[in-house]
């Protein structure tokens, strides 16, 4: 959460939004350049989700496969992200155990919403072990841990998957960038990189990731090839 | 990873679905950019930004809240905002008092006030707790925004905001893929009109 978008520096801005620095004060350029701004980050995250089908479009398919197979053995959901990743986390589970009709509810929690267990763990312990522990109290062997990062970096993650594949959870994550340290870790066997350094467009792809990882699933369950 | 091979038609067909919204969000553009140059007028004058949804909405809310106060851009200053949905005990303790439907409107009345500004989050127009949250918004005076989707049910129809932003799509998890594309904007460009040192008084300060 703390990268640095590629809009942020005030070089950047100059280039955006050229009328807020050319001296013209005319309300109507003000807005009229945060209208472009706005069109021009629209295409980009269009243009950036369309490649994600080709990019992953296989592994998802692999992945929601795997996933189905474990909810079908009694398996569960067990989600987790930092900051705006956190949200996620609670979107992700929400649409499994509360799907739009007619998708079956399937069993998910997510972990970071647990505000007395997350501020005692932080507390007593530190902040790294917060989804770990929680997932070692948890988790059981065939659940599904699915984190979230989109710098792929955060330790907490990181520790959380080393105690998810320790305990024979199978393993989903999502990150930015080149993936960061998740990608190296080994720990991830189905692991979604959206290839963005905007923290922002990576948030909303992987929005989409997850949607469609969801939908493959709920076909999967149905017995789809 | 099987990068860059062509994807099985399940999945470009799910993709596909995107296409069309994500080209209607950039027509959203001028209406993004009057609701920042608004929202910015009331954090000027040290309002506050109070955000709401109900089931998945509520993710937003809270994403909304966190992405004001903790920019994810180093060096840009931190806003007041407060999501209403992660208080269970107020949630709980308002929805056994006085029903589902008030867990906004009665959060509201207590914390907001006319420079601040109400956000709801209702991917249907149809939230009965987000419509009266935006009912008692208004009564007090606030500056009113909304992100909905499908044709905005009766959100749209009752005009229920200042600025009714809308996704394009009747499938929910699209709206919520286009809300994420339209929150993360109305923060960034907030913070366009808020530095510039010209920026115009907002209309309704006219």
């Amino acid at each position: 959460m703390t990268a640095p978008d590629h809009a942020g520096d005030a070089a950047d801005m100059e280039t955006l939004y050229p009328f807020l620095y050319a001296g013209g004060t005319r309300a109507d350029a003000l807005l009229e350049d945060a209208r472009r701004s706005a069109e021009a980050k629209a295409a980009e995250i269009a243009a950036l989700r369309a490649d994600l089908a080709d990019r992953h479009g296989e592994a998802l398919r692999r992945c929601a496969r795997r996933m189905a197979e474990a909810f079908r053995a009694g398996g569960r959901l067990l989600t987790f992200g930092n900051g705006g990743s956190s949200t996620d986390a609670q979107a992700v589970a929400r649409l499994f155990a509360g799907p739009p009709p007619p998708a079956p509810p399937l069993p998910a929690i997510s972990l970071p919403h647990d505000v007395a267990t997350l501020t005692a763990l932080s507390n007593d312990v530190g902040f790294e072990v917060v989804f770990a522990r929680r997932l070692a109290a948890l988790g059981r062997p065939g659940d599904i841990a699915l984190g979230l990062s989109t710098s792929g970096g955060s330790r907490n993650l990181l520790r959380a998957f080393d105690e998810a594949a320790r305990r024979g959870m199978v393993t989903v994550g999502f990150a930015g960038y080149d993936g960061g340290a998740m990608a190296e870790a080994g720990t991830v066997d189905h692991l979604f990189v959206v290839p963005s350094s905007s923290v922002h467009r990576i948030q909303e792809a992987q929005t989409t990731v997850y949607h469609v990882l969801w939908e493959l699933t709920v076909r999967a369950l149905e017995g789809a090839p | 990873m099987a990068e860059g091979r062509p994807a099985a038609p399940a999945v470009r067909d799910a993709f596909e679905r995107r296409a069309e919204p994500g080209r209607a969000l950039a027509g959203q553009a001028g209406d993004v950019a009057r609701a920042c140059r608004d929202m910015a007028g009331r954090f000027r004058d040290g309002g506050k930004l109070i955000v709401f949804g109900s089931g998945g909405a509520s993710t937003d809310a809270q994403h909304i809240a966190v992405e004001f106060v903790h920019p994810v851009i180093v060096g840009k200053r931190a806003l007041p905002a407060v999501s209403l949905t992660d208080d269970a005990a107020a949630l709980t303790g308002i929805a056994a008092a006085e029903g589902l439907d008030a867990v906004f409107a009665a959060q509201l009345d207590l914390l907001g006030g006319p420079r601040d500004i109400a956000l709801g989050v209702s991917g249907d127009g149809r939230c009965p707790a987000v419509l009266r949250g935006l009912e008692t918004a208004r009564r007090l005076g606030m500056l009113t925004v909304a992100l909905t989707g499908a044709d905005g049910g009766e959100l749209a129809r009752r005009a229920a905001a200042d600025h009714v932003l809308l996704a394009g799509s009747d499938d929910p998890c699209v709206v919520k893929e286009m809300h994420v594309t339209l929150y993360h904007l109305l923060w960034e460009l907030v913070h366009v009109f808020l530095e510039h040192p010209d920026a115009p008084e907002p209309d309704d300060a006219r």
